[in-house]
Protein backbone atom coordinates (compact mmCIF):
# COMPACT_ATOMS: atom_id res chain seq x y z
CA UNK A 1 0.00 0.00 0.00
CA UNK A 2 1.23 3.47 -1.04
CA UNK A 3 1.38 6.08 0.93
CA UNK A 4 -0.97 7.93 -0.98
CA UNK A 5 -2.86 6.06 -0.79
CA UNK A 6 -2.85 6.21 3.28
CA UNK A 7 -3.47 9.72 2.85
CA UNK A 8 -6.59 9.65 0.61
CA UNK A 9 -8.15 7.63 2.98
CA UNK A 10 -7.19 9.76 6.16
CA UNK A 11 -8.78 12.98 3.89
CA UNK A 12 -11.88 10.79 3.10
CA UNK A 13 -12.11 9.70 6.74
CA UNK A 14 -11.62 13.43 8.46
CA UNK A 15 -14.63 14.04 5.96
CA UNK A 16 -16.66 17.56 6.11
CA UNK A 17 -19.56 18.46 8.15
CA UNK A 18 -17.48 19.52 10.80
CA UNK A 19 -18.29 23.15 10.93
CA UNK A 20 -18.39 24.90 14.44
CA UNK A 21 -21.64 25.93 16.14
CA UNK A 22 -21.32 29.95 14.87
CA UNK A 23 -22.98 30.57 18.68
CA UNK A 24 -19.90 29.39 19.80
CA UNK A 25 -17.90 31.67 17.77
CA UNK A 26 -19.97 34.72 18.75
CA UNK A 27 -19.41 33.85 22.45
CA UNK A 28 -15.58 33.74 21.86
CA UNK A 29 -15.75 37.00 20.03
CA UNK A 30 -17.81 38.28 22.56
CA UNK A 31 -15.75 36.82 25.49
CA UNK A 32 -12.39 38.97 24.27
CA UNK A 33 -13.98 42.16 23.02
CA UNK A 34 -14.34 43.91 26.21
CA UNK A 35 -10.64 43.11 27.23
CA UNK A 36 -9.61 43.68 23.39
CA UNK A 37 -6.41 46.66 23.99
CA UNK A 38 -2.78 46.55 21.99
CA UNK A 39 -0.60 44.53 23.68
CA UNK A 40 3.76 45.03 23.08
CA UNK A 41 5.01 42.12 21.54
CA UNK A 42 7.72 40.23 23.23
CA UNK A 43 11.46 41.75 22.66
CA UNK A 44 13.72 39.68 20.47
CA UNK A 45 14.99 36.22 21.61
CA UNK A 46 18.84 37.20 22.27
CA UNK A 47 17.84 40.01 24.00
CA UNK A 48 16.20 37.71 26.18
CA UNK A 49 18.82 35.34 26.67
CA UNK A 50 20.99 37.78 26.97
CA UNK A 51 19.26 39.35 30.45
CA UNK A 52 19.00 36.00 31.70
CA UNK A 53 22.72 35.26 30.96
CA UNK A 54 23.48 38.75 32.67
CA UNK A 55 21.21 38.08 35.61
CA UNK A 56 23.27 34.54 35.95
CA UNK A 57 26.47 36.38 36.11
CA UNK A 58 25.73 39.01 38.19
CA UNK A 59 24.47 36.14 40.72
CA UNK A 60 28.00 34.42 40.80
CA UNK A 61 29.53 37.48 40.95
CA UNK A 62 27.73 38.79 43.67
CA UNK A 63 28.27 35.72 45.30
CA UNK A 64 31.31 35.13 45.35
CA UNK A 65 32.30 38.84 46.09
CA UNK A 66 30.48 37.86 49.26
CA UNK A 67 31.97 34.78 49.68
CA UNK A 68 35.80 35.44 48.41
CA UNK A 69 37.31 34.67 45.07
CA UNK A 70 39.83 32.25 46.80
CA UNK A 71 38.90 29.72 43.70
CA UNK A 72 39.99 32.10 40.65
CA UNK A 73 42.71 33.19 42.72
CA UNK A 74 44.23 29.68 43.12
CA UNK A 75 43.46 29.31 39.17
CA UNK A 76 46.03 29.46 36.29
CA UNK A 77 46.08 31.46 33.48
CA UNK A 78 45.22 27.83 31.47
CA UNK A 79 42.56 27.14 33.89
CA UNK A 80 41.12 30.39 33.89
CA UNK A 81 41.00 30.67 30.42
CA UNK A 82 39.20 27.17 29.94
CA UNK A 83 36.43 27.22 32.21
CA UNK A 84 35.27 30.83 32.47
CA UNK A 85 34.83 30.94 28.78
CA UNK A 86 33.20 27.74 28.87
CA UNK A 87 30.90 28.13 31.41
CA UNK A 88 30.07 31.79 29.38
CA UNK A 89 29.57 29.72 26.55
CA UNK A 90 26.96 27.20 28.59
CA UNK A 91 25.22 29.70 29.58
CA UNK A 92 24.72 31.19 26.10
CA UNK A 93 23.38 28.36 24.69
CA UNK A 94 21.30 26.99 27.71
CA UNK A 95 19.65 30.65 28.24
CA UNK A 96 18.71 30.62 24.09
CA UNK A 97 16.86 27.02 24.97
CA UNK A 98 15.48 28.37 28.33
CA UNK A 99 13.77 31.43 26.25
CA UNK A 100 12.32 29.19 23.43
CA UNK A 101 10.74 27.04 26.01
CA UNK A 102 9.17 30.66 27.26
CA UNK A 103 7.88 31.09 23.78
CA UNK A 104 4.99 29.13 22.28
CA UNK A 105 5.93 27.34 18.60
CA UNK A 106 9.92 28.15 19.10
CA UNK A 107 12.04 26.07 16.70
CA UNK A 108 13.44 23.35 19.51
CA UNK A 109 17.16 21.54 18.48
CA UNK A 110 17.62 19.46 21.85
CA UNK A 111 15.11 18.06 24.12
CA UNK A 112 15.11 19.53 27.74
CA UNK A 113 16.91 16.26 29.20
CA UNK A 114 19.51 16.92 26.25
CA UNK A 115 20.04 20.21 27.19
CA UNK A 116 20.67 18.69 30.66
CA UNK A 117 22.91 16.04 29.46
CA UNK A 118 24.92 17.62 27.38
CA UNK A 119 26.17 20.47 30.00
CA UNK A 120 26.32 18.53 32.68
CA UNK A 121 29.06 16.20 30.02
CA UNK A 122 30.63 19.15 28.49
CA UNK A 123 31.35 20.40 32.15
CA UNK A 124 32.76 16.90 32.64
CA UNK A 125 34.90 17.00 30.08
CA UNK A 126 36.32 20.55 31.30
CA UNK A 127 36.99 20.27 34.41
CA UNK A 128 38.43 15.90 34.06
CA UNK A 129 41.00 18.00 31.67
CA UNK A 130 41.82 20.57 34.06
CA UNK A 131 41.95 19.02 37.36
CA UNK A 132 44.09 15.81 37.87
CA UNK A 133 44.42 15.82 41.97
CA UNK A 134 42.81 12.54 42.80
CA UNK A 135 42.93 12.72 46.56
CA UNK A 136 39.67 12.47 48.00
CA UNK A 137 39.93 14.21 51.51
CA UNK A 138 36.65 14.95 53.47
CA UNK A 139 34.97 14.53 50.09
CA UNK A 140 31.43 13.99 51.65
CA UNK A 141 31.96 17.46 54.00
CA UNK A 142 33.24 19.45 51.42
CA UNK A 143 31.22 18.19 48.71
CA UNK A 144 28.21 18.41 50.53
CA UNK A 145 28.91 22.00 51.70
CA UNK A 146 29.60 22.88 47.94
CA UNK A 147 26.82 21.53 46.66
CA UNK A 148 24.43 23.33 48.90
CA UNK A 149 26.44 26.65 48.47
CA UNK A 150 25.94 26.40 44.56
CA UNK A 151 22.15 25.18 44.82
CA UNK A 152 21.72 28.83 47.43
CA UNK A 153 22.97 30.72 44.26
CA UNK A 154 21.03 28.86 42.03
CA UNK A 155 17.74 29.34 42.97
CA UNK A 156 17.72 33.25 43.22
CA UNK A 157 19.05 32.95 39.70
CA UNK A 158 16.41 30.91 38.42
CA UNK A 159 13.85 33.05 40.23
CA UNK A 160 15.22 36.48 38.56
CA UNK A 161 16.02 34.77 35.56
CA UNK A 162 12.02 33.65 35.77
CA UNK A 163 11.23 37.33 36.07
CA UNK A 164 13.48 38.49 33.32
CA UNK A 165 11.06 35.80 31.32
CA UNK A 166 7.90 36.14 32.81
CA UNK A 167 5.91 37.52 30.40
CA UNK A 168 6.33 34.68 27.97
CA UNK A 169 4.15 31.61 28.14
CA UNK A 170 5.46 28.22 28.36
CA UNK A 171 3.22 25.14 26.62
CA UNK A 172 5.19 22.96 28.60
CA UNK A 173 6.01 24.31 32.46
CA UNK A 174 8.33 21.35 33.36
CA UNK A 175 10.43 21.37 30.64
CA UNK A 176 10.81 25.20 30.76
CA UNK A 177 11.36 24.59 34.46
CA UNK A 178 14.55 21.93 33.77
CA UNK A 179 15.71 24.07 31.09
CA UNK A 180 15.40 27.22 33.93
CA UNK A 181 16.97 24.99 36.38
CA UNK A 182 19.80 23.70 34.34
CA UNK A 183 20.86 27.43 33.36
CA UNK A 184 20.64 28.39 37.17
CA UNK A 185 22.80 25.49 37.95
CA UNK A 186 24.92 27.08 35.57
CA UNK A 187 25.14 30.09 37.83
CA UNK A 188 25.84 28.18 40.74
CA UNK A 189 28.89 26.45 38.84
CA UNK A 190 30.41 29.64 38.30
CA UNK A 191 29.96 30.81 41.67
CA UNK A 192 31.99 27.69 42.81
CA UNK A 193 35.08 28.28 40.29
CA UNK A 194 35.19 31.83 41.51
CA UNK A 195 34.99 30.68 45.39
CA UNK A 196 35.69 26.81 46.04
CA UNK A 197 39.53 26.35 46.45
CA UNK A 198 39.52 22.79 46.40
CA UNK A 199 40.79 21.71 43.43
CA UNK A 200 40.91 17.56 43.79
CA UNK A 201 39.15 16.18 40.60
CA UNK A 202 36.94 14.37 42.35
CA UNK A 203 35.47 17.13 44.00
CA UNK A 204 34.71 19.08 41.49
CA UNK A 205 33.36 16.38 39.23
CA UNK A 206 31.03 14.95 41.61
CA UNK A 207 30.08 18.16 43.67
CA UNK A 208 30.36 20.64 41.83
CA UNK A 209 28.76 19.35 38.57
CA UNK A 210 26.09 17.55 40.63
CA UNK A 211 24.74 21.32 41.49
CA UNK A 212 23.52 21.56 37.47
CA UNK A 213 21.41 18.62 37.55
CA UNK A 214 20.01 19.12 41.13
CA UNK A 215 18.99 22.18 40.38
CA UNK A 216 17.53 21.24 36.70
CA UNK A 217 15.23 18.54 38.82
CA UNK A 218 14.36 21.72 41.59
CA UNK A 219 13.20 23.77 38.47
CA UNK A 220 11.36 20.78 36.84
CA UNK A 221 9.54 20.58 40.49
CA UNK A 222 8.34 23.95 40.08
CA UNK A 223 7.05 23.68 36.55
CA UNK A 224 5.62 20.68 37.33
CA UNK A 225 4.15 22.41 40.61
CA UNK A 226 2.90 25.20 38.32
CA UNK A 227 1.04 23.15 36.05
CA UNK A 228 -0.93 21.50 38.64
CA UNK A 229 -2.12 24.25 40.24
CA UNK A 230 -2.75 25.66 37.39
CA UNK A 231 -5.03 23.04 35.97
CA UNK A 232 -6.72 22.65 39.32
CA UNK A 233 -7.47 26.29 38.94
CA UNK A 234 -9.26 25.40 35.78
CA UNK B 1 6.84 3.85 -2.33
CA UNK B 2 5.24 7.33 -2.79
CA UNK B 3 6.36 10.70 -1.66
CA UNK B 4 7.84 10.82 2.01
CA UNK B 5 5.07 10.42 4.66
CA UNK B 6 6.26 13.43 5.65
CA UNK B 7 5.65 15.56 3.13
CA UNK B 8 2.63 18.09 2.90
CA UNK B 9 0.05 16.57 0.94
CA UNK B 10 -1.31 19.37 -1.25
CA UNK B 11 -4.67 18.36 -2.06
CA UNK B 12 -5.27 17.98 1.71
CA UNK B 13 -4.87 21.78 1.73
CA UNK B 14 -7.61 24.29 1.58
CA UNK B 15 -8.02 27.75 1.89
CA UNK B 16 -10.29 29.09 4.40
CA UNK B 17 -12.78 31.18 3.63
CA UNK B 18 -14.44 33.67 6.11
CA UNK B 19 -17.94 34.40 6.74
CA UNK B 20 -19.85 36.31 4.27
CA UNK B 21 -20.05 39.27 6.13
CA UNK B 22 -16.52 39.73 7.15
CA UNK B 23 -14.41 42.20 5.33
CA UNK B 24 -11.65 40.02 4.68
CA UNK B 25 -11.20 36.06 3.15
CA UNK B 26 -8.54 34.06 4.51
CA UNK B 27 -7.35 31.99 1.14
CA UNK B 28 -3.89 30.44 1.23
CA UNK B 29 -3.39 30.55 5.03
CA UNK B 30 -0.94 28.39 4.59
CA UNK B 31 1.35 30.73 2.36
CA UNK B 32 1.35 32.53 6.33
CA UNK B 33 1.27 35.97 5.66
CA UNK B 34 -2.04 36.59 6.27
CA UNK B 35 -2.25 34.93 9.16
CA UNK B 36 0.82 36.74 10.09
CA UNK B 37 -0.64 39.97 9.14
CA UNK B 38 -3.58 39.61 11.28
CA UNK B 39 -2.00 38.16 14.15
CA UNK B 40 -0.13 41.64 14.58
CA UNK B 41 -3.46 43.27 13.77
CA UNK B 42 -5.06 41.27 16.68
CA UNK B 43 -1.84 42.31 18.58
CA UNK B 44 -2.79 46.05 17.69
CA UNK B 45 -6.34 46.01 19.07
CA UNK B 46 -7.92 45.37 15.98
CA UNK B 47 -11.35 43.73 16.71
CA UNK B 48 -12.21 43.12 13.46
CA UNK B 49 -8.75 40.85 12.70
CA UNK B 50 -9.55 39.12 15.97
CA UNK B 51 -13.48 38.02 14.44
CA UNK B 52 -11.54 36.90 11.37
CA UNK B 53 -9.01 34.92 12.97
CA UNK B 54 -11.59 33.50 14.97
CA UNK B 55 -13.79 32.23 12.26
CA UNK B 56 -10.93 31.39 10.41
CA UNK B 57 -8.49 29.46 12.87
CA UNK B 58 -11.41 27.99 15.06
CA UNK B 59 -12.65 24.99 12.45
CA UNK B 60 -9.14 23.85 12.32
CA UNK B 61 -8.67 23.66 15.91
CA UNK B 62 -11.84 22.13 16.72
CA UNK B 63 -11.20 19.39 13.90
CA UNK B 64 -7.66 18.98 15.76
CA UNK B 65 -9.63 18.61 18.94
CA UNK B 66 -12.06 16.01 16.94
CA UNK B 67 -8.88 14.44 15.88
CA UNK B 68 -8.51 12.96 19.82
CA UNK B 69 -11.67 11.06 20.38
CA UNK B 70 -13.17 13.77 21.55
CA UNK B 71 -16.53 14.74 21.52
CA UNK B 72 -18.12 17.73 19.87
CA UNK B 73 -19.82 19.69 23.14
CA UNK B 74 -15.52 18.88 24.66
CA UNK B 75 -13.95 20.32 21.37
CA UNK B 76 -16.10 23.19 21.79
CA UNK B 77 -15.20 23.77 25.10
CA UNK B 78 -11.76 23.49 24.58
CA UNK B 79 -12.29 25.72 21.55
CA UNK B 80 -13.33 28.38 24.03
CA UNK B 81 -10.77 27.67 25.87
CA UNK B 82 -8.09 27.53 23.89
CA UNK B 83 -9.46 30.92 22.54
CA UNK B 84 -9.12 32.93 26.04
CA UNK B 85 -5.66 31.78 26.37
CA UNK B 86 -4.78 32.78 22.90
CA UNK B 87 -5.84 36.40 24.03
CA UNK B 88 -4.19 36.38 27.19
CA UNK B 89 -0.56 35.08 25.71
CA UNK B 90 -1.45 37.46 22.22
CA UNK B 91 1.73 39.32 22.96
CA UNK B 92 4.22 35.80 22.17
CA UNK B 93 3.46 35.45 19.34
CA UNK B 94 6.36 37.50 17.99
CA UNK B 95 5.54 39.13 14.45
CA UNK B 96 7.68 37.56 11.62
CA UNK B 97 7.27 33.69 13.42
CA UNK B 98 4.71 31.13 12.00
CA UNK B 99 1.70 31.89 13.09
CA UNK B 100 0.10 28.85 12.50
CA UNK B 101 2.02 26.39 14.88
CA UNK B 102 2.04 28.97 17.73
CA UNK B 103 -2.05 28.67 17.61
CA UNK B 104 -1.46 24.60 17.77
CA UNK B 105 1.32 24.81 20.51
CA UNK B 106 -1.53 26.77 22.56
CA UNK B 107 -4.47 24.54 21.45
CA UNK B 108 -1.96 21.40 22.52
CA UNK B 109 -0.95 22.59 25.25
CA UNK B 110 -4.72 23.20 26.13
CA UNK B 111 -5.84 19.58 25.44
CA UNK B 112 -2.74 18.16 27.33
CA UNK B 113 -4.35 20.39 30.53
CA UNK B 114 -7.32 18.54 29.47
CA UNK B 115 -6.65 15.54 29.35
CA UNK B 116 -4.32 15.14 32.54
CA UNK B 117 -7.64 16.99 34.60
CA UNK B 118 -9.93 14.31 33.34
CA UNK B 119 -7.57 11.43 33.87
CA UNK B 120 -7.28 13.16 37.30
CA UNK B 121 -11.21 13.28 38.07
CA UNK B 122 -11.83 10.12 36.76
CA UNK B 123 -8.67 8.48 39.46
CA UNK B 124 -10.11 10.72 42.22
CA UNK B 125 -13.39 9.27 41.67
CA UNK B 126 -12.74 5.97 41.26
CA UNK B 127 -15.29 5.49 38.43
CA UNK B 128 -13.92 4.49 35.57
CA UNK B 129 -15.88 1.27 34.85
CA UNK B 130 -19.13 3.01 35.63
CA UNK B 131 -18.50 6.06 32.96
CA UNK B 132 -17.45 3.83 30.23
CA UNK B 133 -20.64 1.89 30.89
CA UNK B 134 -23.28 4.68 31.56
CA UNK B 135 -21.72 7.49 29.75
CA UNK B 136 -20.72 6.37 26.24
CA UNK B 137 -19.07 9.18 24.23
CA UNK B 138 -21.14 11.67 22.15
CA UNK B 139 -21.23 10.41 18.72
CA UNK B 140 -18.35 12.97 16.80
CA UNK B 141 -17.29 13.37 13.24
CA UNK B 142 -16.85 10.54 11.02
CA UNK B 143 -16.28 7.16 13.07
CA UNK B 144 -13.82 6.19 10.31
CA UNK B 145 -11.26 8.72 11.34
CA UNK B 146 -11.69 7.36 14.76
CA UNK B 147 -11.18 3.39 13.37
CA UNK B 148 -8.38 4.25 10.56
CA UNK B 149 -6.05 6.44 13.80
CA UNK B 150 -6.93 3.78 16.66
CA UNK B 151 -3.57 1.77 16.06
CA UNK B 152 -1.41 5.15 16.59
CA UNK B 153 -0.11 6.21 20.32
CA UNK B 154 -1.28 9.65 21.40
CA UNK B 155 1.65 11.34 19.76
CA UNK B 156 1.35 10.02 16.51
CA UNK B 157 -2.13 10.97 16.15
CA UNK B 158 -1.39 13.88 17.03
CA UNK B 159 1.21 14.40 14.29
CA UNK B 160 -0.82 12.95 11.49
CA UNK B 161 -3.68 15.08 12.46
CA UNK B 162 -1.52 18.08 11.96
CA UNK B 163 0.20 16.75 9.07
CA UNK B 164 -2.38 15.30 6.70
CA UNK B 165 -5.71 16.10 7.65
CA UNK B 166 -4.69 20.06 8.65
CA UNK B 167 -2.17 20.06 5.54
CA UNK B 168 0.78 21.43 8.42
CA UNK B 169 4.24 20.99 6.88
CA UNK B 170 6.75 19.17 9.10
CA UNK B 171 8.42 22.27 10.20
CA UNK B 172 5.16 23.80 11.77
CA UNK B 173 4.18 20.63 13.25
CA UNK B 174 7.87 20.76 15.45
CA UNK B 175 7.45 24.10 16.36
CA UNK B 176 3.75 23.09 17.42
CA UNK B 177 4.74 19.99 19.16
CA UNK B 178 7.98 21.38 20.54
CA UNK B 179 10.04 18.85 19.03
CA UNK B 180 12.55 18.54 16.20
CA UNK B 181 12.02 18.29 12.52
CA UNK B 182 13.92 14.86 12.72
CA UNK B 183 11.58 13.25 15.61
CA UNK B 184 8.33 14.44 13.73
CA UNK B 185 9.53 12.51 10.72
CA UNK B 186 10.64 9.35 13.26
CA UNK B 187 6.56 9.56 14.49
CA UNK B 188 5.21 10.21 11.09
CA UNK B 189 7.61 7.06 9.60
CA UNK B 190 6.40 5.19 12.34
CA UNK B 191 2.48 6.05 12.20
CA UNK B 192 2.63 5.16 8.48
CA UNK B 193 3.79 1.65 9.14
CA UNK B 194 1.54 1.14 11.18
CA UNK B 195 -1.50 2.53 9.17
CA UNK B 196 -0.34 0.17 6.54
CA UNK B 197 -0.43 -2.58 8.67
CA UNK B 198 -3.68 -2.41 9.53
CA UNK B 199 -5.34 -1.21 6.90
CA UNK B 200 -3.26 -4.22 4.54
CA UNK B 201 -5.45 -6.48 7.64
CA UNK B 202 -8.30 -4.62 6.98
CA UNK B 203 -8.22 -5.02 3.15
CA UNK B 204 -7.72 -8.59 3.53
CA UNK B 205 -10.23 -9.51 5.80
CA UNK B 206 -12.81 -7.37 3.93
CA UNK B 207 -11.58 -9.47 0.49
CA UNK B 208 -11.82 -12.87 2.07
CA UNK B 209 -15.55 -11.67 3.44
CA UNK B 210 -16.44 -10.53 -0.29
CA UNK B 211 -14.98 -14.32 -1.73
CA UNK B 212 -16.58 -16.44 1.29
CA UNK B 213 -19.84 -14.65 0.39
Amino acid sequence: MKNEHIDELLMKAAGEGQDVDPGVLERIGDSIKPSLRPVRPLPPGWLMAAGVVVVCAAVSLAGAARAGFSGLAKMNVLERSLIFPALGLLACLVAVSFVRQMIPASRVRVSPGGVLGLTSIALFAVFALLFRDYRTSHFISAGIICLLTGLLHAVPAGLLSWLVLRRGFAVDPVSAGMVGGTLAGLAGVGLLELHCPNFQATHILVWHIAVVPVSAAIGASFGWIARYRASSRG
Amino acid sequence: MGEHPGERGPYLRKGVEVGKDSSETFQGMHSGENLERLMIRYQEGDFSAATVLIRSMSPRLHRFFLAKSMSRADASDLLQETWLRIHKVRHTYRPGEPALPWFYAIARHIRVDHYRKSIRAVAGEKVLEEISKSAPSTPHQTVELDALLEPLSESQREIIAMLKIEGMSLEEVARATSSSVGSVKQKVHRAYKKLRETIGIRDTKKWRSGELA
